[in-house]
Protein backbone atom coordinates (compact mmCIF):
# COMPACT_ATOMS: atom_id res chain seq x y z
CA UNK A 1 0.00 0.00 0.00
CA UNK A 2 2.90 2.36 0.97
CA UNK A 3 4.82 1.64 -2.22
CA UNK A 4 1.22 2.80 -4.34
CA UNK A 5 0.83 5.75 -2.18
CA UNK A 6 4.64 6.63 -3.39
CA UNK A 7 3.96 5.65 -7.14
CA UNK A 8 0.95 7.86 -6.81
CA UNK A 9 2.07 10.87 -4.90
CA UNK A 10 5.11 10.86 -7.23
CA UNK A 11 3.16 10.68 -10.88
CA UNK A 12 3.26 13.55 -12.62
CA UNK A 13 5.34 15.51 -9.80
CA UNK A 14 2.18 16.75 -9.11
CA UNK A 15 2.15 20.07 -8.07
CA UNK A 16 0.65 21.54 -4.84
CA UNK A 17 -0.97 24.16 -3.58
CA UNK A 18 -2.34 25.83 -0.52
CA UNK A 19 -5.07 28.22 0.32
CA UNK A 20 -2.43 31.13 0.93
CA UNK A 21 1.06 31.86 -0.38
CA UNK A 22 4.14 29.89 1.27
CA UNK A 23 5.53 33.15 2.46
CA UNK A 24 2.23 33.89 4.64
CA UNK A 25 3.68 31.75 7.37
CA UNK A 26 6.82 29.78 6.64
CA UNK A 27 10.34 31.01 5.95
CA UNK A 28 12.63 29.09 3.23
CA UNK A 29 15.44 29.99 4.73
CA UNK A 30 14.61 27.98 7.47
CA UNK A 31 14.61 24.59 6.29
CA UNK A 32 13.95 21.57 8.72
CA UNK A 33 14.40 18.48 8.76
CA UNK A 34 13.88 15.83 11.65
CA UNK A 35 13.02 12.24 12.73
CA UNK A 36 10.52 11.15 15.45
CA UNK A 37 7.27 9.09 16.09
CA UNK A 38 4.09 10.54 15.11
CA UNK A 39 1.90 11.52 17.51
CA UNK A 40 -1.64 13.15 15.92
CA UNK A 41 -3.12 13.24 12.61
CA UNK A 42 -5.30 16.06 12.26
CA UNK A 43 -7.20 15.45 8.83
CA UNK A 44 -8.63 19.06 8.45
CA UNK A 45 -8.86 21.56 5.66
CA UNK A 46 -7.75 23.94 4.84
CA UNK A 47 -4.33 21.57 5.43
CA UNK A 48 -3.70 18.62 7.18
CA UNK A 49 -1.44 18.87 10.29
CA UNK A 50 0.62 15.76 11.57
CA UNK A 51 2.72 16.25 15.11
CA UNK A 52 6.00 14.56 15.72
CA UNK A 53 7.75 13.78 18.62
CA UNK A 54 11.42 14.44 18.03
CA UNK A 55 14.13 14.13 20.47
CA UNK A 56 17.70 16.22 20.50
CA UNK A 57 20.66 15.07 21.37
CA UNK A 58 20.22 15.82 24.59
CA UNK A 59 17.26 13.98 24.81
CA UNK A 60 14.92 16.74 25.57
CA UNK A 61 11.45 16.00 23.38
CA UNK A 62 9.93 18.42 21.12
CA UNK A 63 6.36 18.22 19.48
CA UNK A 64 6.29 19.35 15.74
CA UNK A 65 3.33 20.17 13.95
CA UNK A 66 3.51 19.87 10.09
CA UNK A 67 1.36 21.47 7.82
CA UNK A 68 0.17 19.57 4.65
CA UNK A 69 -2.05 19.76 1.75
CA UNK A 70 -5.93 19.76 1.72
CA UNK A 71 -7.63 16.93 2.64
CA UNK A 72 -9.32 17.17 -0.77
CA UNK A 73 -5.94 17.36 -2.64
CA UNK A 74 -4.15 14.87 -0.79
CA UNK A 75 -6.58 12.42 -1.31
CA UNK A 76 -6.43 12.73 -5.32
CA UNK A 77 -2.99 12.54 -5.33
CA UNK A 78 -3.61 8.71 -3.67
CA UNK A 79 -2.60 9.85 0.17
CA UNK A 80 -5.60 8.96 2.53
CA UNK A 81 -5.95 9.49 6.56
CA UNK A 82 -4.57 6.11 7.21
CA UNK A 83 -1.00 6.52 5.32
CA UNK A 84 0.21 9.01 8.16
CA UNK A 85 -0.70 7.39 11.89
CA UNK A 86 0.10 7.72 15.23
CA UNK A 87 2.95 5.70 16.36
CA UNK A 88 4.54 5.72 12.89
CA UNK A 89 8.38 6.70 12.95
CA UNK A 90 8.92 9.43 10.36
CA UNK A 91 11.49 11.70 8.74
CA UNK A 92 9.81 15.20 7.68
CA UNK A 93 11.37 17.45 5.74
CA UNK A 94 9.95 21.23 5.32
CA UNK A 95 10.58 24.64 6.42
CA UNK A 96 9.74 25.97 9.96
CA UNK A 97 7.11 28.71 10.74
CA UNK A 98 7.60 32.50 10.28
CA UNK A 99 6.97 32.66 13.97
CA UNK A 100 10.01 30.56 15.64
CA UNK A 101 7.25 27.79 16.68
CA UNK A 102 7.70 24.59 16.84
CA UNK A 103 5.55 24.70 13.45
CA UNK A 104 5.99 23.82 9.64
CA UNK A 105 5.87 23.12 6.95
CA UNK A 106 6.18 19.65 5.80
CA UNK A 107 6.37 18.81 2.32
CA UNK A 108 8.20 15.36 2.26
CA UNK A 109 7.37 12.43 4.81
CA UNK A 110 9.86 9.44 4.10
CA UNK A 111 9.24 6.16 6.13
CA UNK A 112 11.78 4.10 7.82
CA UNK A 113 11.68 1.67 4.10
CA UNK A 114 12.56 4.16 2.08
CA UNK A 115 9.26 5.40 0.87
CA UNK A 116 8.03 8.38 0.65
CA UNK A 117 5.30 10.95 0.41
CA UNK A 118 4.71 14.87 -0.31
CA UNK A 119 2.62 16.11 1.87
CA UNK A 120 3.41 19.52 0.99
CA UNK A 121 0.46 22.31 0.84
CA UNK A 122 2.54 24.97 0.43
CA UNK A 123 3.00 26.33 -3.36
CA UNK A 124 5.38 24.14 -4.57
CA UNK A 125 7.94 24.98 -1.85
CA UNK A 126 9.38 21.27 -1.75
CA UNK A 127 12.45 20.68 0.54
CA UNK A 128 15.38 21.59 -1.19
CA UNK A 129 13.45 24.42 -3.01
CA UNK A 130 14.39 27.14 -0.34
CA UNK A 131 16.94 29.51 -0.08
CA UNK A 132 18.76 27.33 2.88
CA UNK A 133 19.84 24.01 2.51
CA UNK A 134 18.29 21.52 4.82
CA UNK A 135 20.35 20.10 7.38
CA UNK A 136 19.98 17.16 9.44
CA UNK B 1 -20.23 16.17 -27.54
CA UNK B 2 -23.26 15.68 -24.95
CA UNK B 3 -26.78 17.75 -24.97
CA UNK B 4 -28.98 18.14 -22.86
CA UNK B 5 -32.67 17.55 -23.51
CA UNK B 6 -33.27 20.81 -24.82
CA UNK B 7 -30.50 20.73 -27.12
CA UNK B 8 -28.06 22.44 -25.46
CA UNK B 9 -24.35 21.46 -24.54
CA UNK B 10 -24.20 19.87 -21.52
CA UNK B 11 -21.51 20.77 -19.39
CA UNK B 12 -22.55 18.40 -16.25
CA UNK B 13 -19.75 16.70 -14.94
CA UNK B 14 -16.49 17.01 -12.78
CA UNK B 15 -13.04 18.99 -14.18
CA UNK B 16 -9.77 20.39 -13.35
CA UNK B 17 -8.85 23.61 -12.57
CA UNK B 18 -8.78 26.05 -16.04
CA UNK B 19 -5.28 25.08 -17.42
CA UNK B 20 -3.32 27.49 -20.06
CA UNK B 21 -1.31 24.69 -21.50
CA UNK B 22 0.91 27.55 -23.13
CA UNK B 23 0.96 29.82 -20.40
CA UNK B 24 3.32 30.90 -17.59
CA UNK B 25 3.45 28.75 -14.81
CA UNK B 26 3.43 30.66 -11.10
CA UNK B 27 5.34 29.37 -7.90
CA UNK B 28 1.96 28.36 -6.49
CA UNK B 29 -0.07 25.55 -8.62
CA UNK B 30 -3.31 27.90 -9.40
CA UNK B 31 -3.11 29.05 -12.72
CA UNK B 32 -2.44 32.52 -12.88
CA UNK B 33 -2.72 35.19 -16.21
CA UNK B 34 -0.13 35.51 -18.42
CA UNK B 35 0.88 39.57 -18.32
CA UNK B 36 1.81 39.53 -22.21
CA UNK B 37 -2.28 39.16 -22.81
CA UNK B 38 -2.92 42.73 -20.62
CA UNK B 39 -4.04 45.66 -22.45
CA UNK B 40 -1.80 49.00 -21.45
CA UNK B 41 -2.65 49.87 -18.33
CA UNK B 42 -4.38 52.98 -18.38
CA UNK B 43 -2.32 56.45 -17.43
CA UNK B 44 -3.71 57.64 -14.06
CA UNK B 45 -5.78 54.69 -13.59
CA UNK B 46 -6.62 52.43 -10.77
CA UNK B 47 -3.47 50.57 -8.99
CA UNK B 48 -3.26 47.27 -10.64
CA UNK B 49 -1.05 45.70 -8.49
CA UNK B 50 0.49 46.58 -4.70
CA UNK B 51 2.94 45.81 -2.58
CA UNK B 52 3.41 43.80 0.69
CA UNK B 53 2.50 46.63 4.21
CA UNK B 54 2.57 44.10 6.43
CA UNK B 55 -0.73 43.77 7.24
CA UNK B 56 -2.10 40.23 6.89
CA UNK B 57 -5.42 41.22 5.72
CA UNK B 58 -3.80 43.23 2.85
CA UNK B 59 -0.88 40.93 2.42
CA UNK B 60 -2.59 37.79 2.06
CA UNK B 61 -5.98 37.79 2.90
CA UNK B 62 -6.90 33.64 2.21
CA UNK B 63 -4.76 33.41 4.76
CA UNK B 64 -7.02 34.42 7.41
CA UNK B 65 -10.06 32.40 5.42
CA UNK B 66 -11.30 35.78 3.53
CA UNK B 67 -12.72 34.31 0.00
CA UNK B 68 -10.49 33.96 -2.86
CA UNK B 69 -13.55 35.60 -4.94
CA UNK B 70 -13.67 35.43 -9.00
CA UNK B 71 -11.39 34.79 -11.44
CA UNK B 72 -8.89 34.41 -8.45
CA UNK B 73 -10.54 31.42 -6.79
CA UNK B 74 -11.76 29.27 -10.31
CA UNK B 75 -8.34 29.43 -11.10
CA UNK B 76 -7.22 27.75 -8.19
CA UNK B 77 -5.97 24.02 -8.21
CA UNK B 78 -8.87 21.90 -7.01
CA UNK B 79 -11.38 20.16 -8.45
CA UNK B 80 -14.65 21.44 -10.01
CA UNK B 81 -18.16 20.10 -10.71
CA UNK B 82 -20.65 22.01 -12.62
CA UNK B 83 -24.23 20.89 -12.52
CA UNK B 84 -26.58 22.30 -15.33
CA UNK B 85 -30.17 22.05 -16.22
CA UNK B 86 -32.52 24.67 -18.79
CA UNK B 87 -32.17 27.39 -16.38
CA UNK B 88 -29.10 27.48 -14.29
CA UNK B 89 -25.41 26.26 -14.69
CA UNK B 90 -23.79 25.35 -10.98
CA UNK B 91 -20.18 26.09 -10.83
CA UNK B 92 -18.99 24.58 -8.37
CA UNK B 93 -15.76 24.65 -7.10
CA UNK B 94 -14.00 22.42 -4.48
CA UNK B 95 -11.26 25.15 -3.04
CA UNK B 96 -13.03 27.41 -0.07
CA UNK B 97 -16.57 25.54 -0.83
CA UNK B 98 -16.94 27.94 -3.57
CA UNK B 99 -20.33 28.03 -5.92
CA UNK B 100 -21.49 30.24 -8.61
CA UNK B 101 -25.18 29.90 -9.78
CA UNK B 102 -25.56 30.89 -13.20
CA UNK B 103 -29.04 31.96 -14.22
CA UNK B 104 -29.85 30.75 -18.03
CA UNK B 105 -33.20 31.73 -18.11
CA UNK B 106 -32.42 35.32 -19.92
CA UNK B 107 -32.67 37.62 -16.74
CA UNK B 108 -30.62 40.89 -16.23
CA UNK B 109 -27.98 41.31 -13.77
CA UNK B 110 -29.49 42.18 -10.15
CA UNK B 111 -29.38 46.07 -9.73
CA UNK B 112 -28.38 48.39 -6.89
CA UNK B 113 -26.99 45.45 -4.49
CA UNK B 114 -23.94 45.59 -2.81
CA UNK B 115 -20.03 44.55 -4.10
CA UNK B 116 -19.24 41.21 -4.13
CA UNK B 117 -16.19 38.68 -4.35
CA UNK B 118 -17.92 36.74 -6.42
CA UNK B 119 -19.33 38.96 -8.85
CA UNK B 120 -23.06 38.44 -10.44
CA UNK B 121 -23.06 36.09 -13.06
CA UNK B 122 -25.54 36.13 -16.21
CA UNK B 123 -25.40 33.27 -18.65
CA UNK B 124 -26.78 33.16 -22.82
CA UNK B 125 -25.82 31.03 -25.67
CA UNK B 126 -24.25 31.78 -28.47
CA UNK B 127 -24.81 29.30 -30.93
CA UNK B 128 -22.63 26.10 -28.80
CA UNK B 129 -20.99 28.77 -26.41
CA UNK B 130 -21.89 29.65 -23.31
CA UNK B 131 -21.31 32.80 -22.47
CA UNK B 132 -21.29 34.18 -18.47
CA UNK B 133 -20.91 37.89 -18.29
CA UNK B 134 -20.39 39.17 -14.27
CA UNK B 135 -20.80 41.86 -12.78
CA UNK B 136 -20.86 44.02 -9.75
CA UNK B 137 -17.58 43.21 -7.81
CA UNK B 138 -15.93 44.47 -5.21
CA UNK B 139 -12.27 45.33 -5.64
CA UNK B 140 -10.13 41.79 -4.77
CA UNK B 141 -7.39 39.39 -6.03
CA UNK B 142 -7.16 38.72 -9.60
CA UNK B 143 -5.17 36.16 -9.56
CA UNK B 144 -2.52 34.62 -7.44
CA UNK B 145 0.21 36.01 -9.00
CA UNK B 146 1.36 37.16 -5.33
CA UNK B 147 2.65 33.70 -4.99
CA UNK B 148 5.53 34.21 -7.20
CA UNK B 149 6.01 38.03 -6.28
CA UNK B 150 4.75 38.69 -3.16
CA UNK B 151 5.54 42.26 -3.56
CA UNK B 152 3.18 42.26 -6.80
CA UNK B 153 -0.57 41.42 -5.86
CA UNK B 154 -2.79 42.00 -8.84
CA UNK B 155 -6.18 43.88 -8.20
CA UNK B 156 -9.05 44.09 -10.48
CA UNK B 157 -11.35 46.99 -10.11
CA UNK B 158 -15.01 47.92 -8.66
CA UNK B 159 -15.96 48.48 -12.44
CA UNK B 160 -14.52 44.90 -13.92
CA UNK B 161 -16.93 42.89 -16.01
CA UNK B 162 -15.53 39.70 -16.78
CA UNK B 163 -17.10 37.30 -19.48
CA UNK B 164 -16.55 33.42 -19.57
CA UNK B 165 -16.94 31.85 -23.05
CA UNK B 166 -17.00 27.73 -22.43
CA UNK B 167 -17.37 25.63 -25.61
CA UNK B 168 -16.80 21.94 -26.22
CA UNK B 169 -13.06 21.44 -28.04
CA UNK B 170 -13.15 17.66 -27.88
CA UNK B 171 -15.11 14.88 -25.96
CA UNK B 172 -12.55 15.36 -22.75
CA UNK B 173 -11.93 19.17 -22.94
CA UNK B 174 -13.64 22.73 -22.68
CA UNK B 175 -12.26 25.62 -24.65
CA UNK B 176 -12.89 28.39 -21.63
CA UNK B 177 -11.98 31.96 -22.93
CA UNK B 178 -11.82 34.46 -20.18
CA UNK B 179 -12.02 38.33 -20.84
CA UNK B 180 -11.15 40.71 -18.73
CA UNK B 181 -12.85 44.39 -19.31
CA UNK B 182 -11.73 46.71 -16.20
CA UNK B 183 -11.68 50.19 -17.76
CA UNK B 184 -10.34 51.65 -14.61
CA UNK B 185 -7.33 49.90 -14.96
CA UNK B 186 -6.74 49.20 -18.45
CA UNK B 187 -7.71 50.84 -22.05
CA UNK B 188 -8.81 48.30 -23.57
CA UNK B 189 -10.58 44.47 -22.41
CA UNK B 190 -8.02 41.72 -22.96
CA UNK B 191 -8.63 37.90 -22.80
CA UNK B 192 -6.84 34.87 -22.48
CA UNK B 193 -7.50 31.18 -23.13
CA UNK B 194 -7.78 28.30 -21.09
CA UNK B 195 -8.53 24.56 -21.19
CA UNK B 196 -10.58 22.78 -18.97
CA UNK B 197 -9.86 19.14 -18.49
CA UNK B 198 -13.06 16.77 -17.72
CA UNK B 199 -12.60 14.08 -15.16
CA UNK B 200 -14.88 11.78 -14.89
CA UNK B 201 -12.79 9.32 -12.80
CA UNK B 202 -13.35 11.80 -10.11
CA UNK B 203 -17.15 11.69 -10.43
CA UNK B 204 -17.27 8.93 -8.15
CA UNK B 205 -15.87 11.15 -4.66
CA UNK B 206 -17.34 14.20 -6.05
CA UNK B 207 -16.14 17.13 -4.67
CA UNK B 208 -14.51 17.03 -0.86
CA UNK B 209 -15.85 19.50 2.24
CA UNK B 210 -13.14 22.42 2.04
CA UNK B 211 -14.41 24.41 5.43
CA UNK B 212 -11.17 26.90 5.79
CA UNK B 213 -11.85 28.19 9.36
CA UNK B 214 -12.18 24.33 10.83
CA UNK B 215 -8.38 24.35 11.28
CA UNK B 216 -6.49 27.40 10.14
CA UNK B 217 -4.03 27.00 12.78
CA UNK B 218 -1.70 29.73 11.62
CA UNK B 219 -3.78 32.55 10.13
CA UNK B 220 -1.43 35.82 9.54
CA UNK B 221 1.66 33.61 10.20
CA UNK B 222 0.98 32.89 14.20
CA UNK B 223 0.63 29.88 14.62
CA UNK B 224 -1.06 28.40 17.46
CA UNK B 225 0.04 26.08 20.36
CA UNK B 226 0.49 22.37 19.70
Amino acid sequence: MRKLVLILALAGVMPVWAHHSFAAEFDDRKPIKVTGTVTKVEWQNPHIWFYVDVKDADGKMTNWAFSGGAPGQLMRRGIRKTSIQPGMTVQVEGFMAKDGSHNASGGRVTFPDGSQVFTAGSEDRLPGQGRGDAKQ
Amino acid sequence: MPRTPEGKPDFSGTYEWPKDPGGVRGRGSATIFDSKKFAPLKPGGEKFTEARNGDPRHDEPRDLCLPAGFPAGFLSANAMQFIQNKDYIVLAHEFMRQMRIVPLDGRPHREGIEPTYYGDPVGHWEGDTLVIVSKNFKRWALDDYHYTDPDQFRYHSDAVTFTERFKWKDAKTIAYDLTVDDPKIFTKPWSQSFEIASKPEWDKDGLWEYVCEENNRCPGGKCAAN
